[in-house]
């Protein structure tokens, strides 16, 4: 399948690729509930154009005007902003935002000082396990803790994911709030400059972080000897940069480098030091009392772009819309589903409009699967939104 | 709000009704007074609230302690004593509802000052932002020191009922609130269920235990929800404030008093440079006059030939604020970025980002360089190092980098020492000292003002004495610049 892409091409497949298979109406119908009560065209949209031009406060009032839109600037790429108290436009500065789905951006970049099989752009199914992590202990944390539930995940068109919500609650969530919920959800913190970006204290562990690490345990060793994380003495190096107590560190430095180079029995070897020396040390060992916990989550626990999630007006590639670079479709998922993806698998515009091309048939029905995905949650959105108004026009009569 | 103000004073209210309009040491200011007072009064009573507001920004900032600590509230009470301000010491010792005539006109003259800040504060973002962070800091410290009884009062006076779950709905919960929750005894304890967003200050903590959209809440955590509900209303009024300015400015000596309140503490916000410093001279500026945040940033760009958005704004708004004009600065970013790029790309993706930091592009606004407050305060992320090295960096590689620098084991060790005490800018002013041979102690709370200070010395404006006169950091000039602080606030 690979090769063909041609960015060249897609001048003239895009006007295909919209009329054909984007699926228009979904997307409509998706984006009218998520500005309600505010009408579907103070959202505004942007397209990146061929050479990189963007054009911003783009509005649509119904799937006629997207479809006309579409045809004639035929976008490489297209972009969802907020709702407005106005139909957005270049000259009104004094628009004012009044929601905005919750997004969450995961990018796979954010993970090149942990990954080691591949580094910036590159993507492989190895590595595709940090998303289907990412993507689990998120989407739980949404749905239990905060009680939302019209929650779509979409594939970025290359290394990452982006989750929408669209709950009324989540949508009208002022700044601080969508703070809160970014942090709440962030426990790796630092820089270039700090070896250990997780700190959890010696006190109880939130219920949260309990589940997110019941989740990475299912994948934990798997990830360990896909990623070779402390295979060389470079890896074992930064392992070692996150132990803060200096005997436990020099003992464990001692044993792991003469061993084979194997991540996992390193980890194992690791493991029982860690709790052999926690033992007979007592009570002296509380500053490490998360020791292991904090290192499975360094390595493995979702690394959000949090100024995504905080702004207000961030705008994000839509579902369905082309990655200009690798011509994939940024195709809904269900999250339950997340582990069984395949990078190849995901359909490109090249192989979608070439009946010749070898995976044609295959992306088309995963095309169909993306479709039918985004449509229940629309339809279950559709069906909160009904409740919703209901029961805003009795709270109404009741005063 | 219904102040008139007189030359004299008029009436004097009676205690009886004092009593009634002021039954408790800590107010939500719901309602504005309503009485004559003197322009004097008018006057002193807003000063003497801007010194109380500022006292908390510098035991946050300045003094590097950490907010609600015991340090920092004995800090804070320290200084209002020290300022004359016997009544706010008092209100902010320990909060409760006694009746003496000088509790009464305690309250009396903290209700009328907050109202006159308003007036003072509502007219930009940036003063909005900062009155209401430093007003919500002083509620909750007021609120911290209140006792058993005081508090039961507050919360009927202010009507704040909510039931409490079941003990059924509590033992099916137990367990997740004994995780979840950073209290001691749980068991004893009564639980109540709010929204989420009424706690954001726990949930963004992770302090509370939260399940279905709903937190659960100890008696105790209440001053989360009160200081959200205080913070809102505090918010709207300052938006209603603002557009009725016009009809109190009348009067033309309040207009005066009141712009000029903010201002004369609010000091220089480097938007905009004095001089122009040539990009030709960077790197020995870098050396000689950056503080360790801006040094950092620039050996990164010359080693990597990139930086991370986060890096850029900071490193770009200081440049402007030095003196890099914007083509310059263009020329700068340009020709370290094309070493790795092609000229297209950046011109297309990066450019822009340098013209905007200028006001030339989006919503055109002239950006002020942040504040140490805002640096310290930053999001720093895996791939970044921006930041302030003292915060954001792992004491080991700190020392690495200095003892790369060649200074000598006593001085790194003295920046060490503070640096692990969490006192970020004496470091970086021990920094200062230890690149300039000198012993100033200044008070650094912005990098510009290293900068310029730094600039003073190599001009000779500076004489630096190699002596010890100076025993701890005396703040030398008050800088009250976090104005454009987008998070500070939800600092807890
Ligand atoms: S204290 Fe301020 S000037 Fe000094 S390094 Fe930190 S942020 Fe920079
Ligand atoms: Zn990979």
């Amino acid at each position: 399948m690979v090769g063909h892409y041609d960015e060249n091409m897609l001048p003239e497949m895009l006007p295909i690729y919209y009329t054909r298979l984007f699926p228009q109406n979904i997307f409509c119908r998706w984006l009218t509930c998520g500005s309600s009560p505010q009408p579907l065209s103070n959202r505004e949209l942007s397209f990146t154009l061929a050479d990189d031009v963007y054009l911003r406060y783009l509005s649509i009032s119904n799937q006629k005007e997207l479809q006309t839109l579409l045809q004639k600037k035929c976008p490489h790429k297209l972009d969802i902003g907020a709702v407005y108290n106005t139909k957005p436009s270049i000259g009104r500065h004094d628009a004012v935002v009044l929601s905005r789905e919750l997004v969450f951006d995961i990018d796979l970049t954010d993970y090149d000082e942990v990954r080691t099989c591949c580094q910036e752009a590159k993507v492989c199914e190895k590595c595709w396990k940090f998303m289907v992590i990412a993507c689990e202990i998120i989407d739980k944390t949404l749905k239990e803790d905060f009680g939302f539930q019209s929650i779509l995940w979409v594939f970025s068109g290359r290394r990452g994911i982006h989750c929408w919500v669209s709950d009324y609650e989540a949508r009208t969530l002022d700044s601080p709030g969508r703070g809160a919920v970014a942090d709440y959800l962030c426990l790796i913190m630092g820089g270039d400059n700090q070896n250990k970006k997780v700190h959890l204290g010696s006190d109880n562990l939130h219920s949260s972080i309990r589940r997110a690490l019941t989740i990475i345990d299912k994948y934990f060793e798997q990830l360990l000897q896909d990623q070779e994380f402390f295979s060389t003495s470079d890896r074992l190096d930064k392992l070692l940069k996150m132990i803060p107590d200096e005997t436990l560190r020099s003992q464990v430095q001692k044993n792991l480098e003469s061993m084979p180079d194997s991540s996992l029995e390193r980890w194992k070897t690791f493991l029982s030091l860690y709790e052999n020396y926690t033992r007979e040390s007592g009570n002296n060992s509380r500053k490490i009392r998360y020791l292991v916990e904090e290192i499975k989550i360094q390595y493995c626990y979702p690394r959000l772009d949090v100024n995504v999630t905080k702004g207000f007006n961030h705008l994000l590639k839509s579902p369905f819309s082309i990655h200009p670079k690798t011509g994939k479709v940024s195709v809904v998922f269900k999250p339950s589903n997340a582990k069984n993806m395949k990078l190849d698998e995901i359909p490109s515009i090249y192989s979608l409009l070439d009946d010749s091309a070898p995976d044609n048939a295959q992306h088309e029905t995963n095309m169909r699967t993306a479709v039918k995905n985004f449509q229940e949650v629309v339809f279950s959105l559709e069906k909160a939104e009904a409740i919703r108004r209901k029961n805003d026009a009795n709270m109404s009569i009741e005063f | 709000m219904d102040l008139n103000i007189r030359r004299k004073s008029t009436k004097v209210p009676l205690t009886g009704s004092l009593v009634e309009t002021y039954p408790h040491d800590l107010q939500m200011y719901k309602i504005p007074p309503i009485e004559d007072i003197t322009l004097q009064e008018f006057e002193n009573l807003a000063l003497e609230r801007v010194t109380l507001l500022r006292s908390l920004a510098t035991a946050t900032t300045l003094k590097g302690l950490r907010m609600y600590s015991e340090e920092w509230t004995d800090y804070v009470i320290g200084e209002l004593r020290t300022q004359g301000l016997k009544y706010y010491a008092k209100l902010c010792e320990k909060s409760s509802c006694a009746t003496t005539e000088a509790d009464l006109q305690a309250r009396r003259k903290d209700h009328i000052a907050h109202f006159i800040l308003r007036l003072a504060y509502c007219r930009t973002e940036e003063l909005r932002r900062w009155f209401v962070a430093r007003e919500l800091e002083l509620f909750k410290m007021r609120f911290a020191t209140m006792r058993g009884e005081a508090i039961e009062t507050f919360f009927k006076l202010n009507n704040l009922c909510y039931t409490s779950i079941t003990d059924e709905e509590k033992s099916e919960i137990i367990h997740y609130l004994r995780e979840s929750t950073p209290h001691p005894n749980i068991e004893n304890m009564k639980f109540y269920k709010v929204k989420f967003y009424e706690v954001l200050d726990l949930v963004k903590m992770r302090k509370v235990y939260l399940s279905g959209g709903y937190a659960y809440i100890a008696h105790k955590d209440f001053i989360s929800v009160l200081s959200a509900q205080y913070r809102t209303q505090l918010k709207q009024s300052l938006a209603v404030a603002c557009h009725h300015l016009g009809e109190i400015e009348q009067d033309e000596r309040l207009v005066s008093l009141l712009k000029g309140l903010h201002q004369s503490y609010s000091g220089n916000d480097y938007s905009s440079a004095k001089a122009v410093i040539p990009i030709e001279n960077l790197d020995s500026f870098a050396v000689k006059s950056f503080p360790l945040c801006m040094r950092q940033l620039h050996e990164q760009l010359r080693v990597a030939h990139h930086l991370r958005h986060g890096g850029r704004l900071q490193y770009g708004l200081f440049l402007k604020g030095i003196g890099v004009t914007l083509e310059d600065s263009l020329r700068f970013w340009r020709e370290e970025f094309t070493k790795l790029m092609d000229l297209d790309k950046f011109e297309k993706q990066y450019a822009y980002n340098v013209r905007y930091n200028y006001g030339k592009e989006g919503s055109k606004k002239n950006y002020s360089p942040f504040s140490c407050l805002k640096i310290i305060n930053t999001t720093v992320g895996p791939g970044d190092c921006h930041g302030c090295p003292y915060k954001h960096c792992d004491v080991g590689i700190l020392k690495n980098r200095l003892q790369g620098y060649g200074f000598d084991t006593q001085a790194i060790g003295e920046i060490i020492d503070i640096t692990k005490k969490g006192h970020f800018q004496v470091a970086c002013s021990k920094y200062f000292d230890a690149v300039h041979h000198s012993d100033l102690g200044l008070g650094i709370n912005h990098p510009n003002q290293y900068f310029e200070e730094s600039q003073k010395i190599a001009k000779g404006d500076v004489k630096v004495e190699i002596k010890k006169e100076v025993k701890s950091a005396p703040v030398k000039k008050e800088v009250v610049d976090e104005l454009d602080e987008m998070d500070f606030d939800e600092v807890m």
